[in-house]
């Protein structure tokens, strides 16, 4: 019967409690389970004295004892077969029995018999005990040539199991065995072995990552046993040893014993690394230079474009595009289109159809960011105030004009100290006296006069005026000057020299009569209406101009004294705005429309040309020391030429937001100022040092409103007094204010 | 509102209240105060008539409520005020208005009107001036002496106070000393040699007179002139400076600098300062003791034209007056700087000149022709000061 069982394990259920889930090859194949699979408890419970009923065949069951007693199960074996069945069920079923070596059997048998009642051995479960292949844990290939598989516990070869099933023999085996499916093959002994159910469901638990187990309750409720919350009373209350509080010798020992050799020298410290580089150092020093430099100049790609309203399904009415804009919209290249879409409006968002533009639009985001320059922008940050020069403030430059102090109803004005001379298109030249106001001289001269000047030296009282073709010389009211300036005009205007007449196209004459008694002196005839006059600084010479495209004849200088006159200029360079004389050099100064010309009267040549960036220059003042001159341009600038810097001007002021119309400087004061068609005159402070390498300081003052705008007409003509820091102005309003 | 411990004084006898501290609200104003001053003087003497007072507290008229004007003048609310009142100025009554041919550039009130004859000295633009003799029974001027000398417009003359000299500042920079003494009738020397005018002046007003004196320092016309005393000259020019000259020695004594053109100077013998009018709106106070020095004590503002005249009471070291070009002249307090007394708005044009009599009447004159004169009652405040 136990032949049987073992020949053909296939045929016998083998209830072994030993789950061999992994069939592991090493081992258990030679335990042969001949107990009934169904009760293996009631075979514990009965011990290992009943086996025999079932299995027909006391040696199995004494085998099975044996196996018991010899640890059978855990021979060879993993640990972790004999956790799971820890329990009491593994003992009774030690049960297997090795058709392998039946010698072994009986010698086992005789064993078991010896001792049937030693019950402690039961739990054993020693690992080599029952181990009969003992050639230990090792590849069974080694012993693939060979006819054994490995010896027994008396050192004699365990036979191979006879193998001679072919694949029929197999393939029959495989239709007829119902248990061929868990028959395994164990390694170590080379038989097969047929799983039985316990074996079975152990595995299937196992495959299913349940504790091979079944009673294993793996939600046992924890028992604390020590509490986790700190205790005020220690757990022991044992006191503590004598010993903890004296000195250990025994470590004393030691530490005299490590002293002794430290100081010796048998110890020695250990030896702190030698590092250079420090402990801490630029890993990356050695790096080249130029790739940290790349990655430090890292620019970033351009962003895309935030969408705005006109993206959204439902845009505000203003981003949808009207007819026309569609229109022009749809006409419009691709590129100049403002949008790339039109905007349109859906009642809701799922009424939105496809994007159609899509994959455009990601190609040109491709192109964006793969043509997209990448280069880094050096940004300058400079804080604002810096490039503010510094200044002095106005309220330190004092004194300029700042208030309006008198306002009187006449169009010009041509201060000289004490007196002040307007003049206008009525027909009359006035003496006013400044500080009261008062007008005190009129004079008729039949026609509008467009220019009046003082004569500038202070030894002669007289003016001079245009009126229309005619300059006429006027003395002013003798009480308006010494008596010896008076008498030395007197003197030089009634000199009896002969006019050189006849030879030029000017007409020298003295006024006789009514005229004569009104106070006009002289009459100069032009050819063509006079717009200027200026007088030199000596007072002799009186320059003239005549504007006109056409001819050579634009510019006329006189000699009061000789009752000369000269037309400097044989060509024609342009329509002449204005004149003056340089207040110290024999150099004359012409401005045309683009441009100033500085002449030398002594070499009679050119001597500079200014070129101002102005489109048309409309007025031309000279400093008093002769070395800067300012120009006013009907394209809103003020020109500061530096006569010693360049032919560029050295500051353009645009202070003023139309034409202007005047400008002039102030004879002692370091002042200038500027009228403009948007009826403000500005006044500013321009310092000329003497100290060539000193720029000249130009600061803006003062603003000086009042003049009401009439026709588009500001301020039409400014002056300052001549020795306190006032300035007179002449407005389209009729108007002259002057400002203190 | 909280409570302020005061205490009242005054300088005039006729309105002594006895000296206990009283509590007022700090939120008071003059017609408060002025009530409780008159609620005490009531009290005192059943027959007191209701006046008006004005208020000062350290020397500064009240103008605002108690609190804000201690406030803003930084004076501590904790201890006893001071306060003294005087009574009101009334304002100064229009009385009469005398129209004239021309602008008037000038006016001077006299008192010294004893005699029959009394001397008037004019200064012109042609650069002369002419003392005048003037018959009050006939009413008749009678031109005794042209005095010759300047180049340009004469703009000021000033009698000496013993009214043997004057002085004339004129547009030739220079300021000039004369005599005033028109009793020679014998011709002042004139040097007829430097002038072989063919044209001789047709009339001769008067006989010519030259200079006593020159004296040369100011770099621009001289606007204003006046005698501090005897011996003193004080100029104010268009060069920003006010020169204070001894006429004795002749020698410039004093120079005070300012920063704009100087219209107009008056000196106040009472308070010895100088108050002066410049183009730019402000009446400056100057001590002309100062040595040099450019010390403003005090700036009045108020005009928003060039002030052209400036004279200190004859009789009250506080109070000016001011004429300006913007039409307006100006009854000041020296004690209450912000803001003048009264506005006198009775001209129509510039007002050029000002003056006070000693008979109680402002002065002015300007370019519409008109002279006015106001009626004010200095009689109080004479009590006061």
């Amino acid at each position: 019967m136990a032949a049987t069982t073992s020949s053909t394990s296939s045929s016998d259920p083998s209830p072994g409690p030993e789950p061999e889930p992994e069939s592991k090859p090493n081992r258990s194949s030679r335990k042969r389970r001949t107990e009934p699979v169904d009760n293996p408890e009631e075979e514990l419970v009965l011990g290992s004295a009943p086996a025999d009923a079932e299995d027909g065949d006391d040696g199995d069951s004494e085998d099975s004892e044996d196996s018991v007693y010899s640890g059978l199960e855990d021979s060879g074996s993993d640990s972790d077969d004999s956790d799971p069945e820890s329990g009491d069920e593994d003992r009774p079923e030690e049960t297997c029995k090795d058709e392998g070596d039946v010698a072994l059997d009986t010698e086992v048998q005789t064993e078991k018999n010896l001792e049937p009642q030693k019950d402690e051995y039961e739990q054993d479960s020693s690992d080599e005990e029952d181990i009969r292949n003992t050639v230990g844990n090792i590849p069974m290939e080694w012993y693939a040539d060979f006819p054994h598989i490995g010896y027994d516990l008396d050192g004699k070869k365990i036979l191979k199991p006879i193998r001679t099933k072919d694949e029929l023999d197999q393939f029959l085996n495989k239709m007829e065995d119902p248990d061929f499916w868990k028959t395994v093959q164990d390694k170590q002994t080379g038989q097969d072995m047929v799983l039985t159910e316990q074996q079975v469901a152990l595995v299937n638990r196992l495959q299913k990552g349940q504790f091979g187990d079944v009673n294993f309750n793996e939600h046992e409720p924890s028992v604390d046993f020590f509490t986790h919350e700190v205790m005020i009373h220690p757990v022991t209350n044992r006191p503590s040893d004598k010993r903890s509080f004296i000195p250990s010798l025994i470590e004393k020992e030691k530490v005299s014993k490590l002293v002794h050799a430290i100081k010796m020298g048998w110890i020695k410290p250990r030896r702190t690394q030698d590092d250079s580089r420090g402990r801490y150092y630029d890993l990356w020093a050695s790096e080249e230079q130029g790739k940290t430099r790349d990655m430090r100049m890292h620019v970033p790609a351009p962003r895309a474009a935030l969408p705005g309203h006109e993206e959204s399904y439902n845009p505000p009415p203003e981003y949808l595009m009207t007819d026309e804009e569609r229109a022009v919209w749809e006409q419009q290249d691709p590129i100049d289109r403002k949008l790339p879409f039109v905007p349109r409006k859906f009642s809701c968002l799922r009424h939105v159809p496809a994007f159609e533009r899509f994959i455009h639009e990601r190609f040109d985001r491709c192109l964006d960011l793969y043509l997209c320059p990448r280069q880094r922008k050096m940004r300058v940050n400079v804080n604002p105030e810096d490039l503010i020069p510094k200044l002095p403030r106005p309220r330190d430059l004092q004194p300029f004009p700042t208030t309006q102090a008198m306002v009187m109803t006449y169009p010009h004005v041509s201060p000289v100290g004490f007196w002040s001379l307007f003049w206008g298109d009525d027909g009359t030249a006035r003496f006013w006296e400044v500080s009261s106001g008062r007008c005190l001289k009129k004079v008729e001269v039949g026609g509008a006069i467009k220019s009046a000047v003082w004569n500038p030296n202070h030894n002669l009282s007289l003016v001079a005026l245009s009126v229309g073709s005619v300059v006429l010389l006027v003395s002013p009211p003798s009480t308006a000057a010494d008596k010896q300036v008076v008498t030395a005009t007197e003197r030089l205007l009634s000199d009896e020299v002969e006019p050189a007449a006849g030879e030029g196209p000017v007409v020298w004459s003295n006024a006789e009569g009514e005229e004569l008694h009104q106070g006009i002196r002289m009459k100069i005839q032009h050819p063509k209406p006079v717009t200027q006059v200026t007088w030199h600084s000596k007072g002799d010479y009186l320059a003239a101009v005549m504007p006109d495209h056409s001819s050579h004849l634009q510019v006329l200088i006189h000699q009061v004294s000789k009752r000369r006159s000269q037309n400097p200029f044989s060509k024609n360079k342009g329509l002449v705005q204005s004149v003056a004389f340089h207040p110290i050099r024999p150099y004359f100064l012409l401005a045309t429309q683009r441009s100033v010309r500085i002449y030398n009267l002594l070499k009679q040549e050119l001597s500079k040309k200014l070129q101002g960036n102005a489109k048309w220059i409309s007025s031309l003042a000279v400093h008093p020391a002769g070395d800067n001159v300012i120009c006013g341009s009907y394209d809103c600038r003020l020109s500061w030429f530096d006569l010693d810097l360049s032919t560029k001007p050295y500051k353009t002021l645009r202070h003023h937001r139309k034409a202007v119309r005047s400008v002039a400087f102030h004879r002692s004061y370091p002042l200038f100022a500027s009228a403009s068609d948007d009826g403000s005159v500005i006044v500013c402070h321009g310092t000329v040092f003497s100290d060539l390498l000193q720029n000249p300081l130009i600061v803006p003052v003062k603003v000086l409103k009042g003049h009401v705008i009439t026709h588009d007409l500001g301020v039409l003509d400014v002056t300052f007094h001549p020795s306190q820091p006032w300035v007179f102005s002449s407005g389209a309003d009729g108007t002259i204010r002057l400002f203190t | 509102m909280s409570q302020l411990q005061t205490r009242f004084f005054t300088e005039d006898k006729r309105y002594v209240v006895d000296d206990v501290p009283f509590s007022i609200p700090a939120g008071s104003e003059i017609q408060d105060l002025s009530n409780v001053i008159n609620k005490l003087l009531e009290a005192k003497n059943a027959s007191h008539k209701k006046v008006d007072f004005d208020f000062l507290v350290k020397g500064l008229f009240l103008r605002t409520t108690l609190s804000t004007h201690m406030e803003t003048e930084g004076i501590s609310t904790e201890d006893v005020v001071e306060i003294e009142y005087v009574e009101k100025i009334t304002a100064p009554e229009p009385e009469e208005c005398m129209m004239h041919d021309d602008w008037i550039s000038s006016v001077h009130a006299d008192t010294e009107c004893k005699n029959l004859t009394s001397l008037l000295l004019t200064a012109s633009l042609d650069h002369t001036v002419i003392l005048w003799e003037w018959n009050s029974e006939k009413n008749k001027v009678k031109a005794r002496h042209c005095c010759r000398g300047h180049t340009g417009s004469v703009d000021t003359v000033a009698t000496d106070p013993t009214g043997t000299k004057f002085c004339s500042g004129s547009w030739d920079k220079m300021l000039k000393i004369w005599s005033a003494v028109p009793t020679d009738e014998a011709d002042e020397i004139e040097e007829p040699a430097d002038r072989p005018r063919k044209k001789q002046k047709t009339q001769q007003l008067g006989l010519t007179r030259t200079p006593i004196m020159t004296l040369s320092g100011h770099n621009e016309a001289v606007s204003s002139a006046l005698w501090i005393d005897s011996d003193e000259v004080c100029t104010a020019s268009w060069d920003h400076t006010i020169r204070i000259w001894d006429v004795e020695s002749g020698i410039m004594k004093t120079t005070l600098t300012g920063s704009k053109v100087f219209n107009s100077i008056s000196y106040s013998p009472l308070c010895r300062r100088l108050a002066s009018g410049s183009t730019d709106r402000h009446i400056r106070l100057w001590d002309p003791r100062t040595k040099d020095g450019a010390l403003v004590l005090l700036n009045l503002t108020s005009h928003t034209g060039w002030v052209t005249a400036v004279k200190w009471a004859p009789s009250n070291e506080h109070q000016l007056v001011s004429g300006s070009l913007d039409n307006l002249v100006k009854l000041w307090d020296t004690r209450s700087c912000k803001a003048p007394l009264y506005d006198l708005a009775a001209h129509e044009d510039k007002v050029f000149c000002a003056d006070w009599t000693e008979g109680g009447l402002m002065l002015s004159g300007g370019a519409d022709n008109k002279l006015y004169s106001y009626k004010y009652s200095p009689c109080q405040t004479d009590a006061g000061a």
